[in-house]
């Protein structure tokens, strides 16, 4: 229990990190940036035409811009402490709000690039692995290679173009029922499970040539029994801890793919608030990204913690 | 014509891509009466015990007869052969803490046997494995998992398992390596307990102790000829080939005592040492002289401390309670240490050679040293120009003896240096340290946790007793968790 | 056997995409300059691989983004890996509070995905080049430091150091005879992977519009602007995503052996 403990701890640590790390970010960019903030904010929300000094001093005392650094440092992690992440300087919503409906877009396309990357990779790579070294496993092999080469975009565009364009199966972009859903999450799924078939096949191949798989099958127990009983548990601990590496992977794809279906999540969201130096809404969607993250990764500390007794009993 | 009871192999001959492997190897085993195969790492000894399974590596063959309760078992296609196993012939694994799925309780994988190989219900599976459990002094840990046995009790609990299966024909191939003398002992009596209730019993060993305490028959190999054969222990008592002499020979009990050597002028001094490791004291209150030209021996069992002790003692570690003092003749390279494992002690990447000669650079030696020491560490030239890896393990330990003397130290402390070699290369490698030691007038620390090797080699003998391994009978209460071998 | 020939088929690929980039320049068309008359032509005549849709040459883009890849691949990777793999073995070396000190950093900064952090550095000034180093070196360092520094306490941890110390050798011996030969096989490795993840990254960022912005000859940008034309000029959106594939796919074999 104590194991479980201190792992839970360093995740929230983590989530403290992701914290301090995004507001000290999106900090700076508002200090750093060329220009007159105030001026600019007033601009966006009343539109160049209207903008006088007035209106942006008006702006300055409102955000504090005239205090000392220290104390703007202060307020801003104040604000971020209460989940006040302040409103869109594009669309004058308050982020948070904003948030809430793009991480239910992120969360179905994430859940669903995840569940069809186990449905791919990992049977492919224990087929591999129970035959290491044979035609299928070389076959795989070069699969997967090909694929960890191509970046999520790429394989998007091409799935995009083949069973979108040419073959007119499913909607390119939007959102909206099942179909929208299936080419991101398709073009997410391929990448992980190129990287996860190869991690099942190193890890059933190697307890297949394990002595305790060798001795299961010497106490009398069937080929399949002895996989069952020995091999598909052992095979699965360091699938599930690779997973946690994947999810990188995950989130990275997400804020390309997003942007490539436009799919209205956070990716999608971060990269549009990037491009329109919306600073609120960059700290809102990268906090969102880099919990979701942390909250993932949390999931898979548990699955491994239930899965092997060497670090339940640690 | 009846089917005769028990294995007769005939002529097996093995071959591979290199050549013969194993020629015209002959025996028949009878229950009750245990086959010991004696041989050295590299014998062929392995490959027989394969053979008989039906589990050759890959691209090896066998010809000959191997003959089963009347079957001729190497026609068989191998599915049939895999159908023997478990119910006719079940083979102990070697460093069975490896054997064991490590993600299971101990009972489970013992049960599954029951439920599985012969279709028992699960109530009587339970029941019939926690007899066997109790026969062999494994109460309590039926709920654990392997990593929380010692090597011992991993080594009952995969017994259990072939038990459980109920082949006629047990192969224990290796059943010692790893454990240390008292396990040993253990595993043997464990071994000849169950050929006694009837099962054939294939041992498969370089422990010439084990042989002796199994009884029955022996054979001998040597590159892949048997060359001897006959009852136990009157082999072993009056062996007729040159070898197997020269292989009883080398167990440390019939080695002739070394000298003793008078102690000089103190080399290191310990005063009421006292260490600690994860909440359990190894010793306390230590006092311990190491005087010039001695040799002192630490004998104890794994887990014990004896490294330790030696490591505190050379400045390695610091101790939680007393003090260490070197001699005031002792210079800062005057103490030298042989490591258990020589692979490890070496750079991976670099000839040997190249590693001496750096050596004599640093220090400003004579680079006449090498050569010097060479022949009479009996090690060829040409081997300068190895890795570590491309020498045997007997030679890079003797390279390791060279690294150390050409710094004339004062002390040797030689971390069972030989525990990992096969019994001539042992006999070998020790007799060559304490002719180098002698000469020099060096003093030796040897630490083994073979009480005979102790005895004859060292004038003093420190004894690290309590503490260690769990259940060497098998009679304590309650299992002790432990981390040998793991 | 079977490795070497990986690797050699990796430097052929590599070996290919750079003799394409440096000799591009040779067929003398400006990447930049339009003609909007000769907008997706196809391959042939005075433009051997076509022009896109601003009626560019696509050879003297395709060959100008090569450039751009690999330099930039090159130089992220080695602001990554040199003081990656330097700081892992000062931290292995030192330990105490330095080892500390620089591992809480390394956990700081894998606290996010790498892209997310990259994106944050570009969110600075998007469409510059120095934030896109400055975040790649960011994130791609840590990889280094942690192999470096976790197989050298491995070493560290060995007889062979403490047998090298009691024979009287000093730091810096253990550091080029012990440490060394086994950090530096797994580094270059990694040099390798790291290098594709810039490359796959400039892509991906040009392609989603945060970095290198058009008219910049960038691949990933490349694609952006032609993906509306995928029907006219299916070979001109093909070609940009090959080279990204070959380039990509030739490191990774060159790095002969899985990513640690």
């Amino acid at each position: 229990m104590g194991a479980l403990i201190r792992l839970l701890a360093g995740r929230a640590a983590q989530a403290v990190l992701v914290a301090l790390l995004v507001g000290t970010a999106c900090f700076l960019m508002v200090r750093l940036l060329p220009g007159d903030m105030a001026y600019r904010i007033a601009a966006s929300r009343y539109g160049y035409d209207l903008v006088d000094s007035a209106a942006a001093e008006a702006v300055r005392r409102e955000l504090g811009l005239e205090r000392p650094w220290i104390a703007q440092l202060g307020a801003w992690f104040t604000d971020l402490a209460r989940l006040d992440l302040g409103t869109s300087l594009a669309s004058g919503e308050a982020v948070t709000d904003a948030l809430a409906v793009q991480l239910g877009h992120t969360l179905l396309l994430s859940v669903a690039a995840l569940l069809l990357s186990l449905l791919i990779g990992p049977p492919l790579g224990a087929l591999a692995g129970l035959r290491a070294g044979g035609g299928w496993d070389g076959a795989l092999l070069a699969a997967s290679a090909a694929l960890r080469a191509l970046p999520a975009f790429v394989i998007g565009i091409g799935l995009m173009l083949w069973l979108g364009v040419s073959w007119d199966w499913l909607p390119v972009a939007g959102v909206g029922g099942w179909r929208e859903v299936v080419l991101p999450a398709l073009t997410l799924a391929l990448g992980l499970a190129a990287a996860s078939s190869r991690v099942t096949r190193d890890a059933v191949a190697g307890v297949v040539a394990s002595p305790f798989f060798g001795f299961a099958r010497m106490k009398g127990l069937s080929d399949a029994a002895a996989f069952r009983r020995h091999g598909a548990r052992n095979a699965a601990i360091p699938v599930v801890a690779y997973l946690g590496l994947q999810l990188v992977v995950l989130i990275e794809g997400v804020v390309v793919v997003e942007s490539l279906f436009a799919w209205p999540g956070i990716g999608h969201a971060l990269v549009h608030a990037v491009l329109g130096r919306d600073i609120p809404m960059v700290q809102g969607t990268a906090l969102a990204m880099g919990l979701l993250f942390v909250t993932l990764n949390a999931l898979t500390d548990l699955a491994c913690w239930a899965l092997d007794p060497r670090r339940r009993h640690a | 014509m009846t089917a005769p009871m028990g294995l007769i192999v005939e002529d097996l001959r093995i071959t591979g891509p290199e050549g013969v492997l194993m020629r015209g190897a002959g025996f028949t085993l009878r229950p009750g009466e245990p086959l010991v195969l004696l041989g050295e790492t590299g014998s062929g000894k392995s490959l027989l015990a394969q053979a008989v399974m039906g589990a050759l590596p890959p691209g090896l063959r066998a010809e000959g007869r191997i003959v089963l309760a009347g079957r001729d078992l190497l026609p068989l296609p191998p599915r049939e052969r895999r159908a023997l196993w478990g119910r006719c012939i079940a083979m102990l694994p070697q460093e069975p803490w490896a054997a064991l799925d490590p993600a299971m309780r101990a009972a489970p994988q013992v049960e599954e046997v029951d439920r599985l190989v012969h279709g028992r219900p699960a109530a009587e599976a339970r029941r019939r494995t926690a007899a066997r459990f109790r026969h062999l002094g494994l109460e309590g840990a039926g709920g654990r998992y392997p990593f929380q046995l010692s090597g011992g009790m991993n080594q009952r609990v995969a017994l259990a398992a072939t038990e459980a299966a109920g082949a006629d024909l047990l192969i224990a191939d290796e059943p010692t390596k790893g454990l240390d003398a008292d396990l040993r002992d253990t595993a043997g009596r464990l071994l000849r307990g169950e050929a006694e209730a009837g099962r054939m019993l294939l041992v498969i060993t370089h422990d010439v102790a084990l042989a002796r305490l199994l009884g029955g028959r022996a054979m001998v190999m040597l590159a892949g000829e048997v060359i001897e054969e006959g009852p136990l222990p009157d082999l072993l008592e009056a062996p007729r080939h040159d070898y197997t002499r020269r292989l009883v020979g080398a167990e440390p009990s019939r080695w002739a005592p070394w000298p003793r050597r008078a102690a000089g002028r103190m080399v290191v001094e310990a005063r009421g040492l006292g260490k600690r490791l994860g909440g359990r004291e190894l010793f306390g209150g230590l006092d311990l002289t190491v005087g010039e030209g001695e040799v002192v021996a630490i004998a104890g069992r794994s887990g014990c401390g004896k490294t330790t002790l030696g490591n505190l003692l050379l400045g390695l570690a610091r101790p939680d309670a007393g003090m260490v003092r070197q001699g005031g003749q002792v210079g800062p390279l005057g103490l030298q240490k042989l490591y258990q494992d020589p692979l490890a002690a070496f750079a991976p990447s670099q000839p040997l050679g190249q590693g001496l000669a750096e050596l004599c650079r640093r220090h400003g030696l004579a680079a006449g040293g090498v050569a010097a020491l060479l022949p009479r560490l009996r090690l060829a030239p040409a081997l300068l120009a190895r890795r570590p890896s491309e020498v045997s393990g007997g030679e890079l330990q003797r390279f390791g003896l060279l690294r150390a003397l050409l710094l004339e130290p004062a002390l040797l402390f030689a971390d069972e240096a030989t525990s990992r070699l096969d019994p001539l290369m042992q006999q070998e490698v020790m007799a060559l340290l304490g002719e180098a030691a002698a000469e020099r007038g060096t003093a030796l620390l040897v630490v083994t946790h073979e009480a005979a090797l102790a005895e004859k080699v060292a004038g003093r003998v420190v004894r690290l007793g309590a503490g260690g391994e769990a259940g060497a009978e098998g009679a304590r209460p309650a299992p002790e968790l432990a981390g040998q071998g793991i | 056997m079977r490795l070497s020939r990986k690797r050699l088929a990796g430097g052929l690929m590599l070996a290919a995409v750079a003799a394409f980039a440096l000799l591009g320049p040779l067929h003398g068309a400006d990447p930049l300059r339009q003609n909007l008359s000769d907008a997706l032509l196809p391959p042939g005549g005075a433009h051997p691989l076509g022009t896109d849709h601003l009626g560019r040459d696509l050879l003297a883009r395709l060959a100008a983004g090569a450039r751009l890849s690999f330099g930039f691949a090159l130089l992220a990777a080695l602001a990554a890996a040199v003081p990656g793999t330097l700081l892992g073995l000062l931290a292995a070396l030192s330990g105490g509070w330095t080892e500390r000190l620089l591992l809480g950093l390394a956990d700081a900064v894998q606290a996010l995905p790498a892209l997310l952090l990259v994106v944050l550095v570009t969110a600075f000034a998007p469409g510059a080049f120095l934030p896109l180093y400055l975040g790649l070196a960011l994130a791609l360092w840590v990889e280094f430091f942690r192999i470096s520094r976790n197989t050298a306490a491995g070493v560290l941890a060995r007889p062979q150091v403490e047998a090298a110390r009691l024979l009287g050798f000093g730091r810096w011996h253990i550091l080029r005879r012990h440490l060394w030969p086994e950090v530096a096989p797994l580094a270059a490795t990694l040099f390798a992977f790291a290098a594709g993840t810039a490359v796959t990254t400039i892509a991906a960022l040009a392609f989603i519009g945060v970095a290198a912005r058009p008219p910049v000859p960038e691949w990933g940008s490349m694609m952006t602007e032609l993906l509306p034309y995928h029907a006219e000029a299916p070979l001109a959106l093909l070609l940009p995503g090959m080279l990204i594939f070959l380039t990509v796919l030739g490191l990774h074999l060159l790095a002969g052996r899985e990513r640690a």
